[in-house]
């Protein structure tokens, strides 16, 4: 009795330190766990304080006197009267109304260069478009100047260098107290390519790249990538060969990026002579470094599949092809779904590669097709970052956003898939 | 040597009781079985399945050791043994699905009524249309009750219209005992079924495409008593139709639901007879030793 | 109780079992002992005259009915709680049926010391005392012998038992005539020889018992019926 007493007392006394033990265990895990989420959160602050500016625009808005004296203009269809013509006079007049005291030569250029560059082409737009509009008054939003623009948004802020002259600097509150000079949400970074201005540079033509690229990717690594598992599960005998080119799938997946770069640059452009910069090659690059994860992933969704369904099939009579095509493949879908997502989201965040074969290229237009030149998100990005301008530093965090907005989303559709297309057994 | 001085003075003490003696002398395990000899009947007159010196190979490993037994027509034969005996891959080598395990190579002479079953020329897929299988685990497909009996005659092209595609459906559940439980739940998903139920519904599955046999391998091990009653009745009432081999790890299944009982040892067919013979008066000492729990 | 090493019914995975099947036997053994002294003290009583030992063999008749209830009970759990088969089975199955011969062998020797009471209280020892002592012992001798096969799983000797039986029953017929010679002679013998006829009718049952206990040793050692079958069918079995 008292032998037993004891025992219960030791198994008592040992269970504070088991529960103990236990609790520290947890704290650890919480501790990882806190780490890991603070400097998520930490990273997503910055990206989001840094880039958020970037999806706000600066502009001026103006009532443009359309004058063809000034403009030296008379017919805005003629291509050689506009090669000559200077659409900047009118909005450099519309300002100075504002300042009447400004008129000297060095003034006016100072006002001019409030404006960003591409205020004298969006007037000459506008009247290519509308030639009724010369000699009538139009109130015209243009772009600002970079420098207005970081003076604007960040006056306060001691990292960004204001290089406006204390002249200009009041000129400019005063414009920003008359509603001149606002602030709106940047559609600009929505609807153009790339540009050497950071207040007409857009992400379009980056995404449209990137979606061009992708769809490559998905057409060419997802059905090989489905094959070829589905071969070396079912079908493949049980030998050498086989198990070297398992290895070698396996090898591959832990292969740098940037070699299939160089294989791409070699066998696709260099071999095949097909052009640089465009989205198929690059979809082929991508598709290549997809591949051993599809193919990975896939091999252990079909060897998830029950043996006992295969078992079933063939036990009413179904071929090897009915069991597969009826069975395994149906059953294995969503894993192989979610690797070859998380797959193309890898390709989708990709950079190294796309750099070998020329997808660094500066392109203002929006690609449209495979075979027009192209660049993508992330190339865009690190572009911009690598930048001098401060108006790009910006903008390639308000890409990154817009990168890992792609990104999560199709992480979502991949767990969505998933959750859907599960079925239990 | 000592063991053999005791062995004779036994027997020379005892001349009038030589079975109590041989039996109390050496353990059931250590008995040498004469390869090929089976004792009890293993022949039958009306023979569905002929098998003559089978013999299996994983690799070099000889699983079935020259195995002649027949299976009659409509007969329920239930196949018993310890485990690893061999019964489940003497039952698999009936409709080949040992096929799809590379290393398995079947030798001997193995014919579903006179046809050579191993013929090259044969196709799996016929063979299997004709003797169906019902597995340890109840294995529906995770698709609709309907779809799961519908899969087999659907493949096979037994069904022109979906009049008689429906017909096919209802007839074999029927059969299964599942029908009046299953009528008003075809669309739902047979793995929302208990697993009595879901086992039930495989054997609907196995006749949905009018097999010949139907080869069972431990079809209630994972059930419960009242579901074992079930498909054993079921077994009772599919033997009018069908030849039936099941393959169990319960004695007491075997006693109950089959004709004759053949017991697999190390590979060996031991012992074949009619079931009310075994279980009252084997004839093997190893038969005898196994199915009184005597080891296994 | 035998050694278990050396018993058929030892030798189970499970230990419980043999313990089950073992005590099973060595009840049986114990109440064909009881009921062999029964016989054997019923037969001394009438011989003896003694109607002291008649009424002890009457009283202790209850303890037999009792073994048998006993052995009954325990049969039925086994065959519920075991499921036994073949060698098993079929010595729970005989056992039920012998311990219902030994019984009514039981029932028989009370039976003999009912009758040597009577015959006690009637006076003077009538003829036939000597044929009650010779058929007494003679089946007396089988019973023992039935025992003796079923604790050692003997068919050989359950056989010899069998063929015993046919003497029994000539004897039986022999000393029933000698007894119908001496009633005729005097008819005031009557009511005395029929006592001593109804003895020697319950000894003669006692060797059929003996000869049932035997075939169903055989049934337990070969798993074939030998009831109502001729003494060559069961010789055939016995002799594979």
């Amino acid at each position: 009795m008292t032998d037993q007493r004891s025992q219960a007392e030791i198994v008592r006394n040992s269970l504070k330190r088991r529960y103990r033990k236990e609790r520290r265990f947890r704290l650890y895990g919480l501790l990882a766990i806190s780490i890991a989420l603070a400097s998520l959160f930490t990273l997503f602050a910055d990206i989001i304080n840094k880039g958020h500016t970037g999806f706000i625009k600066t502009t001026i808005t103006l009532d443009v006197t359309l004058d063809s004296g000034m403009m030296y203009l008379d017919d805005p269809t003629d291509e050689d009267q506009r090669s000559m013509a200077d659409f900047m006079a009118p909005i450099i007049a519309s300002l100075q109304e504002h300042f009447p005291t400004a008129d000297s030569a060095s003034d006016r250029r100072a006002l001019g260069s409030l404006l960003g560059t591409y205020a004298a082409s969006e007037v000459r737009d506008l009247l290519i478009d509308n030639p009724d509009l010369l000699n009538t008054t139009q109130t015209i939003e243009l772009p600002a100047h970079d420098r207005v623009s970081v003076y604007v948004k960040h006056a306060d802020n001691p990292r960004y260098t204001i290089k406006l002259s204390e002249q200009q600097q009041r000129w400019v509150d005063e414009l920003v107290e008359k509603g001149v000079i606002d602030t709106s949400f940047n559609d600009v970074l929505f609807s153009r390519g790339d540009s050497r201005e950071p207040a007409n540079a857009g992400v379009l033509g980056a995404i449209v790249g990137s979606l061009l690229t992708m769809l490559v990717t998905l057409i060419i690594s997802f059905p090989v990538g489905i094959a070829a598992a589905v071969y070396l599960e079912e079908f493949a005998p049980q030998n050498k060969i086989t198990d070297f080119i398992e290895v070698n799938i396996n090898n591959l997946a832990a292969v740098p990026s940037i070699i299939f770069g160089l294989l791409g640059l070699a066998v696709f452009i260099g071999l095949f002579g097909m052009p640089r910069s465009v989205p198929v090659v690059g979809g082929l690059v991508l598709a290549l470094m997809t591949l051993p994860t599809i193919i990975i992933s896939s091999r252990a969704a079909i060897k998830s599949v029950p043996p006992s369904i295969r078992e079933a099939a063939e036990g009413v009579g179904a071929s090897k092809m009915q069991v597969v095509l009826h069975h395994v493949i149906p059953l294995a879908m969503p894993g192989m779904l979610t690797g070859s997502i998380i797959g193309m989201a890898q390709a989708l965040g990709e950079t190294a590669p796309l750099l070998l074969i020329g997808m660094v290229a500066f392109i203002v237009d929006i690609p449209d097709g495979f075979f027009s030149s192209a660049t993508v998100l992330p190339v865009q990005i690190y572009l911009w970052a690598s930048s001098s301008e401060q108006g790009f530093v910006e903008l390639a965090s308000a890409g990154i956003m817009v990168l890992l907005t792609f990104m999560m989303s199709m992480n979502a559709l991949a767990i969505w898939l998933r959750k859907r297309l599960e079925r239990r057994w | 040597m000592n063991t053999m001085n005791s062995g004779i003075s036994a027997e020379a003490e005892n001349q009038d009781e030589p079975r109590a003696a041989s039996v109390a002398e050496h353990k059931p395990e250590d008995t040498v079985i004469e390869e090929g000899k089976t004792v009890g009947k293993p022949f039958s007159d009306d023979p569905k399945f002929k098998l003559r010196n089978v013999e299996v190979f994983y690799d070099q490993a000889r699983a079935i050791k020259n195995i002649s037994l027949d299976i009659g027509r409509n007969e329920v034969i239930a196949f018993i043994g310890p485990s690893g005996c061999g019964k489940s891959t003497f039952l698999r080598c009936l409709n080949r699905m040992n096929d799809s395990i590379d290393i398995c190579r079947v030798k001997g002479s193995l014919a579903l009524d006179d046809h050579d079953i191993y013929d090259p020329k044969r196709d799996v897929v016929e063979l299997r249309a004709r003797v169906g299988m019902v597995f340890q685990k109840p294995n529906p497909f995770p698709k609709s009750i309907y779809d799961n009996v519908a899969y087999g005659p659907r493949i096979h092209g037994l069904a022109n219209r979906k009049s008689e595609l429906d017909d096919i459906v209802e007839n074999s559940l029927r059969k299964a005992g599942l029908w009046e439980e299953a009528k008003d739940r075809l669309d739902a998903t047979a793995t929302g079924m208990s697993g009595g139920q879901q086992q039930r519904l495989c054997i609907a599955r196995a006749i949905a495409v009018s097999p010949e046999v139907i080869l069972m391998d431990e079809p209630c091990s994972a059930l419960d008593p009242i579901a074992t009653a079930r498909v054993e009745e079921l077994i009772a009432e599919m033997s009018e139709s069908y030849t039936i081999v099941i393959v169990t790890h319960s004695m007491q299944q075997a006693a109950r639901v089959s004709h004759r009982t053949a017991y697999f040892h190390l590979g060996h067919l031991v012992e074949v007879n009619e079931t009310n013979k075994v279980f009252t008066s084997p004839q093997h000492e190893l038969t005898e030793s196994y199915i009184t729990g005597r080891f296994g | 109780m035998p050694d278990k090493k050396d018993d058929v019914y030892g030798d189970h995975i499970s230990h419980k079992f043999n313990d089950e099947l073992m005590a099973l036997k060595s009840e049986f053994l114990e109440m064909g002992g009881l009921v062999e002294s029964q016989v054997d003290r019923a037969i001394n009583a009438l011989v003896d005259n003694d109607g002291h030992l008649a009424d002890e063999v009457r009283a202790t008749d209850k303890k037999v009915d009792q073994m048998e209830i006993e052995l009954d009970e325990e049969a039925t759990l086994i065959l519920a709680r075991r499921q036994p088969t073949a060698r098993d089975l079929r010595l729970v199955v005989a056992v039920i049926k012998m311990v219902s011969d030994l019984e009514r062998v039981g029932d028989e020797a009370k039976k003999i010391a009912k009758f040597a009471i009577k015959l006690s209280e009637e006076g003077q020892a009538p003829r036939g005392y000597v044929e009650v002592r010779h058929i007494g012992n003679h089946v007396l001798g089988m019973l023992h012998d039935a025992l003796d096969a079923f604790a050692r799983l003997d068919s050989e000797q359950a056989l010899r038992i069998m063929k015993e039986d046919k003497r029994v029953d000539e004897e039986y017929q022999a000393a029933t005539r000698t007894l119908l010679t001496f009633m005729m002679e005097d008819t005031r013998n009557i009511s005395r020889c029929m006592s001593v006829m109804w003895i020697l009718r319950a000894l003669e049952r006692v060797g059929d018992h003996a000869c049932n206990i035997a075939e169903n040793v055989i049934f337990m050692v070969k798993g074939e019926d030998v009831r109502h079958t001729p003494v060559e069918e069961a010789e055939k079995v016995v002799g594979r």
